[in-house]
């Protein structure tokens, strides 16, 4: 492999295939007496996915998961789940973690894999499981995570209380108002009703969001994300094989990455709510792409909160400074308009397994730019953006992918 | 002028930050009603929290500065649904403070929730639990409704 490498020098990477089980409510609690298992759940999609790829399994070199939550039974999960598998590799076989950016991180980690001519054959894939643990519950690990555990953690701080105080900060700065960040919920369900992986699809309007139950203020039930499992297996493989097999695929045309040293808030004061780490990441990843923000057809944000995806997609340059707030509103960011973004519904009702939020993004994106999204489907979607982050988008991982069929 | 309103809460901290030798001064400083944090010798910028390295130049040499307790609220939000630990305090503040001389805190904010404004000016204040100190901010003119 390696002599072979160093005659080619890098390789183009491609997405060949991508499917989801939907997200929801899977996992069993302790007790029940049918217990579901991540693996048996993982094993079926992965060999449906590699069918429906029409890739051999001896091709598969590459094993890169998500790391699944602590909720997970099974430990060495990459490793079990591959000899579960039957899968010999030369590749990585290795569980990624990066807070929101996991499953971004595995993708990742795949296609350098296939880059660097390891493998012609990579999975990015994994299993999200938490769901048989309460809410409450659930936040005593999360509060550890986002702040420094002995002087943040101890004042409450969750993780979707940043996200909060960004929509506090906006409102202030910019007129923001409650019905503006509800707009985005309606719309992403609107999107989410026309997809079957996606957790909510009973449709919804602006009165719904503000009467929900208030969470975490300004943000309510509709404006955060649900918890929810689910399971999603991705292919990718060099574009010479993806060309050989004379099907639609998915090109990865550019990467940028960046961690602005910071966790979930500056010491020195900054403007927190211009996501700098998704304009470095953006800015790196069209110039990788040799595209820019107005070449991009349609984009997935992960965006826990409606706040959220109006800062992404200013910092990305998808939409004005202080203007995201409207797009929503006059449906520039809903499916027929200027920059669809999110059509799998996002986080508020697609779903937000988070281990995995990013990889569901990806399976969007494989459909929408092989043109298989149905109902969904963005009329001449040719390039679209993907971003994903850690923190309160302390750090951005963002990728340009484009369809050749 | 620099020392901090000393506040008594009834119940122990629900999630106790550890105290290690190197942070040790500063929660005894906070415990006697004085904000501190390390500051590095060689760049003179101070950091938060408190670290035995500069973040910006690596610097071991850093030592412990007072910090004027005074600030405006630059963030803040309400926390309905909390995690377990903290379900008892909710719904409680929180916010981010922009201190006078320069740093950025993130703390728990009293007072009135429906009080709270951006850029609202205030104090940080020292929270005297049974089982060792906190902090907090208190917005001026917000009654403290601490339990």
């Amino acid at each position: 492999m390696s002599d072979a490498r160093n005659r080619r020098g890098l390789e183009e990477v491609a997405i060949i295939g991508a499917r989801a089980v939907p997200v929801g409510r899977i996992q069993t609690p302790a007790g029940a007496e049918r217990d579901v298992v991540e693996h048996e759940i993982l094993s079926r999609l992965v060999a449906d996915t590699i069918d429906e790829a029409g890739v051999p399994r001896d091709a598969v070199g590459s094993m890169v998961f998500s790391e699944p939550h602590v909720y997970t039974r099974q430990k060495y999960f990459s490793t079990f789940m591959t000899a579960y598998l039957g899968m010999k590799c030369h590749g990585a076989v290795v569980e990624m973690l990066g807070n929101g950016m996991t499953g971004g991180l595995a993708f990742d980690r795949a296609a350098d894999d296939i880059r660097l001519g390891r493998s012609t054959v990579a999975l990015a894939l994994g299993v999200n499981m938490e769901t048989a643990t309460s809410a409450a519950e659930h936040m005593n690990i999360t509060v550890r995570a986002t702040g420094d555990v002995d002087f943040h953690s101890p004042a409450g701080f969750t993780p979707i209380s940043w996200y909060a105080m960004d929509a506090t900060r906006y409102m202030h700065e910019y007129g923001a108002t409650r019905e503006d960040l509800a707009a985005v919920a309606v719309k992403n369900r609107r999107h989410a009703a026309l997809n079957p992986l996606a957790q909510f699809r009973k449709p919804i309007d602006i009165p719904d969001v503000l009467a929900a139950r208030m969470i975490v203020e300004p943000l309510t039930l509709l404006d955060v994300p649900p918890r929810g499992d689910g399971a999603v297996c991705i292919v990718l493989a060099s574009e010479s094989f993806a060309r050989e097999r004379g099907q639609p695929y998915v090109r990865v045309r550019g990467r940028g990455s960046y961690h602005e040293g910071v966790h979930q808030v500056s010491d020195r004061p900054n403007d927190m709510i211009a996501f700098d780490a998704a304009q470095r990441a953006g800015r790196l990843a069209y110039a990788d792409a040799g595209v820019s923000a107005a070449d991009i057809s349609l984009a997935e944000i992960y965006a826990p909160c409606t706040i959220v995806e109006i800062l992404a997609a200013e910092a990305l340059g998808l939409l004005a400074r202080g203007q995201g707030r409207r797009a929503a509103v006059d449906g520039a960011s809903a499916l027929g308009g200027r920059i669809p973004i999110n059509t799998s519904g996002g986080c508020q009702s697609r779903g937000h397994p988070a281990r995995l939020t990013p990889l569901y993004n990806l399976v969007e994106l494989f459909q929408q730019l092989t043109g298989t999204a149905g109902e969904r489907q963005v009329d001449g979607a040719e390039l679209a953006l993907m971003s994903c982050e850690l923190g309160n988008y302390n750090a951005a991982l963002v990728h340009i992918l484009e369809g050749a069929r | 002028m620099n020392t901090l309103k000393i506040i008594d809460v009834s119940t122990p901290r629900a999630w106790p930050p550890r105290v290690t030798a190197f942070s040790e001064p500063f929660w005894a400083a906070l415990a006697a009603g004085k904000l501190t944090t390390t500051c590095c010798k060689r760049c003179n910028e101070a950091m938060f929290p408190p670290k035995p390295i500069c973040p910006r130049c690596l610097s071991r040499q850093v030592e412990w500065q007072p910090v004027s307790p005074r600030g405006t609220l630059y963030s803040h939000t309400v926390v309905h649904i909390a995690p377990e630990i903290f379900a008892a305090e909710a719904p409680y503040a929180v916010g981010i403070i922009d201190l006078d001389g320069g740093l950025r805190i993130a703390m728990r904010v009293l007072g009135a929730p429906a009080l709270l404004k951006v850029g609202q000016a205030g104090g940080v204040v020292c929270l005297r639990h049974p089982d060792g100190p906190y902090f907090a901010f208190l917005a001026d003119d917000t009654e403290a409704a601490v339990r």
